[in-house]
């Protein structure tokens, strides 16, 4: 891309990217607020109505973080990032033996009172391991399966850890992001088809090996969604009425009646894109498609403008990981993927995962202002 | 720093970004297509979808039309009931549920089943819904527990009373088969279009009037939608202005009332006058019409218990107790039932014998006890000596028929008997009809496969063999032959008419057939029925009451082939007695009523059916009168036609 930015060679702060994530953040407040308000009424479960307030906390935290990463450069990184790793897998290690339950899925380490997800942070130091990879092994010729071992393995470790938790949207985000910064170097293409060969072959064997019965229900239900409407189905079908109940300009903010009469279940955490198209239409979701879309592209944009393989390295991976993250979830939530638990980012409600997202955006923007 | 300067590998990834850019417009375009799929193309039915969610369509009950007699007397409606529930999540074991046990007089079986029920559910975690699912404690409590549950409503947490419609018979076993009986709709019958789909749990008519005239008595429901949840975060009204589609409310349309033709105090002197019988039937009506003015069928059985009155326990004691009665009270013994009619016959056979010429009624046959015909003996009622076709009829004599019969072709004797509407259903329309059975040459030769035998006519001359016939079709027959030979068909419902009132519907009597007898034969045939009550030989002649003016004839109808003749009738087994009939009609010169009284297994027909009989056309007479002198002897009876 020879076309260059005004602001290039002017390392400031990246305007459009702050805006788009401002932008995002403050929807995704706004969207949190209507989809906990319909708990307002509920004696049993008044409490999750302010969610949104320790939303707002955690967006300033992770702002704060993000602030920090972006001031120190990013190169210093490169060597922290294997320490982060190796602590990163204690974390999950530890994860089984503190593990706080919640819905049969052990994934929280307890601070107190707050629960601490390593399975989060792992994908911001699974963006640095992989790029310190790609940076540290330049090649002119087109790389071979064995090349790409180490990658795949550093990439594996904590995939394994996080399916025994079990969550299998977050090992999932884990490979499509690894690989997504991968696929930006050149590899042998009969290396790449025996890679689709041994992926097709590895998919039969996941299902019958590694998936849990609960997981295949969703996959089953995802394909047969008429057979299953109270089951596992369930979910997806009320997300669709939310969805189609939008139309063109929505129900209204805090009006969507598949929200407010509790039709969607995991509003706050899985469906917040439901809430979203029902409460603001077909309008209202393809303006955040669009805001998530730019900051997909701007993030290939920075990657296409720094300095180092490094640098562009950790933008793909922001990158790739935002747009897994939007296309999981969102893809899920219009019924063309099944239900797994992937966060829409700055969206859905989480601690965890807002401050991961602010960090890795944070990077993006240390690569950005230092090109 | 040095080795972050510019370096050549970098160009690796430079053809990469174009894909990569295209990859993510193309995956967001996708899910943009997917949206505009979902919220332009499909969005009316996700819409539609939505509101089912949040809507509710709430039903509005109706009310079931009264069940009247023709006098305008009540004979089936509606009370509510009162049935107590408990929530066992609220309710208090130590004070109040003492107190409720006394109210209701729970009995200890009742407590016992009671409650380990609700300690269980009581004993559950706080927030399991099922503690709070009410239990059904009694029916029908009575009014008195009603009004102190509800004064000391505040101290009884837990406790509540629920009003709920029950269909109530105020003359209870009295014409309890006519009127019917209400049930649970059975699985099969739910759904159905709309408002006039039956609900689980609604109940619908299970046999006579009830059943019949279901679609008039129901009524249609209501209907009125409502939000579900309401009132959390939006008021009710401003919800459902929202989100309700018009017609949000349709109001509920009260069933028709059904006016019979029957006179209640009619059926209840027919009822005394047949206490003292096990089962039997009798039925009278009007010979001008054809509608039926009485009918009683024996053993009857109380309809508010087997409504459902009394809880559904009750309903299945009771049909457990009702279907293993060797008497079989739920057969309606004056419509689905067909009995052979013995003597009571012999008219018919006389009138197709006159119209035939194959009867001179001045020339006598010699009873000697019996009949000879082929190789077998028919014996007679008694030794008559000469007897013409008057002093046969008057004095019951199976010998002057027996030679009748060896005289006249089966087929005709049945073809009179069709001609007065035997034979086939009379098309009452409630509860199914027994059709009875005149047999014919060729019924016989299908059923037995052998040669027919002359033998055959002579037994159904007298109106044994397999000749059968129902109580009412019988009636209509004899009041055919009261009325100069008008089959009317029976009619039991006089009109239609809605809650307030209004008729909307008459049903004026109707003529099923004129049948062809020449008015001296059905004189002769008349006269000769007076003398079996009035003639010092006749057969009723006992048992007849001075002042009752009736004209019929008597009927001892062989059950049981194996009785041996001349044992003591009372030492018979109860099944194996002779049923006894008497059918007539009254006053006998200007017949206004038929009357057939059928005693099962009672033995002779003059000794057992004529007494029953004889009372009843007298309590008829009285009623008559004592309504004619209370409008004044002026006024025409505006209803009924007593």
């Amino acid at each position: 891309m020879r076309e260059r930015m005004a602001f290039r060679g002017s390392p400031g702060i990246d305007m459009p990217l702050l805006a788009a994530v401002m932008a995002i953040i403050t929807a995704g407040l706004v969207n949190l607020y209507s989809a906990t308000s319909v708990y307002a009424d509920d004696a049993q479960r008044v409490q999750l109505a302010d969610i949104y307030v320790s939303q707002i906390y955690w967006v300033v935290v992770g702002t704060l973080l993000a602030i920090l990463v972006a001031s120190i450069d990013y190169r210093s990184f490169e060597r922290l990032a294997i320490v982060a790793y190796l602590g990163g897998l204690v974390a999950l290690g530890l994860v089984f033996v503190l593990a706080r339950s919640i819905r049969g899925a052990s994934r929280w380490i307890a601070f107190g009172s707050f629960n601490f997800q390593p399975s989060e942070f792992m994908k911001i130091v699974l963006i640095l391991v992989i790029a310190r990879y790609v940076h540290n092994d330049p090649k002119l010729e087109p790389r071979t399966l064995l090349d790409l071992a180490p990658a795949a393995g550093l990439t594996l470790v904590p995939v394994i850890f996080v399916m025994a938790q079990p969550d299998l949207g977050t090992s999932i985000i884990y490979m499509l992001t690894a690989g997504s910064m991968l696929a930006m170097t050149k590899i042998r293409t009969r290396s790449l088809l025996t890679l689709v060969a041994l992926v097709g072959a590895a998919v039969p064997l996941a299902w019958n090996y590694l998936l849990l019965p609960y997981q295949k229900d969703r996959v089953t239900s995802f394909l047969n969604p008429e057979d299953d409407k109270t089951g596992s189905g369930w979910h997806a079908l009320q997300s669709l009425t939310a969805i189609g109940n939008g139309q063109l300009f929505g129900e209204g903010f805090m009006q969507g009646t598949q929200n407010q009469f509790q039709f969607l279940p995991d509003q706050f955490s899985d469906f917040p894109f439901a809430v979203l198209c029902e409460d603001w239409g077909f309008a209202g979701a393809t303006v955040l498609l669009g805001l998530y879309c730019f900051a997909c592209i701007w993030a290939i944009h920075v990657a296409s403008q720094a300095k180092d393989r490094f640098g562009a390295a950790i933008a793909v991976g922001v990158g790739a990981n935002l747009f897994w993250h939007v296309i999981l979830n969102v893809g899920m939530a219009v019924g063309l993927l099944p239900v797994v638990g992937v966060t829409l980012p700055l969206f859905s409600y989480g601690g965890s995962n807002v401050v991961t997202m602010m960090v890795g955006l944070g990077l993006l923007m240390n690569v950005s202002m230092r090109r | 720093m040095r080795i972050f300067v510019q370096r050549s590998d970098v160009g690796e990834f430079r053809r990469r970004y174009r894909w990569m850019v295209l990859a993510v417009i193309t995956c967001f375009l996708g899910l943009a297509g997917r949206l505009a799929q979902l919220q332009l193309v499909e969005g009316d039915v996700h819409r539609a979808q939505a509101r089912r969610n949040i809507v509710r369509e709430g039903y509005l009950a109706t009310t079931r039309g009264v069940i009247r007699d023709s006098l305008g007397r009540v004979l089936a409606a509606n009370r509510p009931a009162y049935n107590v529930y408990v929530t066992p999540g609220r309710l208090d074991m130590e004070k109040a549920w003492p107190l409720l046990v006394k109210l209701t007089r729970l009995d200890d079986a009742e407590r016992a089943n009671l409650e380990p029920k609700i300690l269980e559910r009581k004993n559950l975690d706080a927030r399991d819904r099922r503690r709070l699912q009410q239990i059904l404690v009694k029916v029908d409590i009575d009014r008195d527990a009603v009004a102190y549950l509800e004064t000391h409503e505040r101290e009884l947490d837990g406790i509540e009373v629920a009003p709920s419609p029950v269909r109530y018979y105020p003359f209870g076993q009295l014409g309890a088969h006519l009127v019917g009986t209400m049930r649970e709709v059975s699985r099969e019958e739910l759904g159905g279009p709309g408002e006039r789909g039956y609900r689980s749990g609604d109940r619908t008519g299970a046999i006579g009037i009830e059943r019949r005239w279901e679609s008039y008595l129901r009524g249609q429901r209501g209907m009125r939608k409502t939000v579900r949840g309401a009132g959390r975060r939006l008021a009710p009204a401003a919800l459902e202005a929202k989100y309700l589609e018009e017609p949000r409310r349709v109001e509920p349309i009260p069933g028709r009332d059904v006016s019979l033709t029957v006179d209640i105090e009619l059926v209840e002197a027919m009822e005394r006058a047949m206490r003292g019988q096990l089962a039997g039937a009798a039925v009278v009506a009007d010979v001008r019409t054809g509608r039926l003015l009485g009918a009683l069928s024996k053993p009857s059985f109380d309809p508010n218990v087997v409504s459902g009155g009394q809880g559904s326990k009750a309903v299945s004691d009771a049909f457990q107790r009702l279907y293993a009665d060797p008497l079989k009270p739920t057969l309606d013994k004056t419509i689905s039932a067909a009995y052979p009619p013995g003597s009571t016959y012999k008219p018919f056979s006389a009138l197709a014998g006159l119209a035939d010429g194959l009867l001179d009624p001045h020339a006598s046959v010699d009873c000697r006890g019996g009949y000879e015909y082929g190789k077998r003996y028919f014996r007679c009622t008694g030794v008559h000596r000469r007897v013409n076709l008057h002093e046969a009829i008057v004095q019951s004599c199976n010998t002057y028929f027996y030679d009748l019969g060896s005289r006249i072709s089966i087929d005709r004797l049945a073809s009179i008997g069709l001609d007065f509407g035997f034979g086939v259903t009379t098309g009452i329309g409630v509860n199914p009809e027994a059709r009875g059975r005149m047999p014919t040459r060729g019924w016989y030769t299908r059923r037995y496969k052998e040669a027919f035998r002359g033998g055959f006519t002579v037994l159904s001359a007298i109106g044994q063999g397999a000749t059968t016939v129902t109580v009412l079709q019988l009636a209509l027959a004899y009041a055919a032959l009261a009325n100069g030979g008008t089959v009317y068909q029976p009619q039991v419902v006089r009109s239609i008419e809605t809650s307030d009132g209004t008729v909307v519907q008459e049903f004026p009597p109707r003529v099923r057939r004129l049948v062809d007898v020449k008015p001296e034969h059905l004189g002769m045939v008349k006269t000769a029925l007076h003398g079996v009550v009035d003639d010092r030989h006749g057969t009723a002649y006992a048992e007849r009451i001075e002042g009752v003016d009736v004209a019929g004839k008597t009927g001892t109808a062989q059950v049981s082939h194996v009785t041996p003749r001349g044992v003591d009738p009372d030492r018979v087994w109860y099944f194996n007695r002779d049923h006894a009939w008497f059918a007539g009609y009254a006053p006998a010169e200007s017949p206004e009523i038929a009357i057939v009284v059928l005693i099962e297994h009672g033995g002779g027909g003059g000794k057992n059916a004529v007494p029953v009989a004889m009372r009843v056309i007298r309590d008829w007479q009285k009623l008559k009168e004592a309504r004619l002198s209370a409008r004044g002897p002026k006024d025409q009876p505006a209803r009924g036609t007593l």
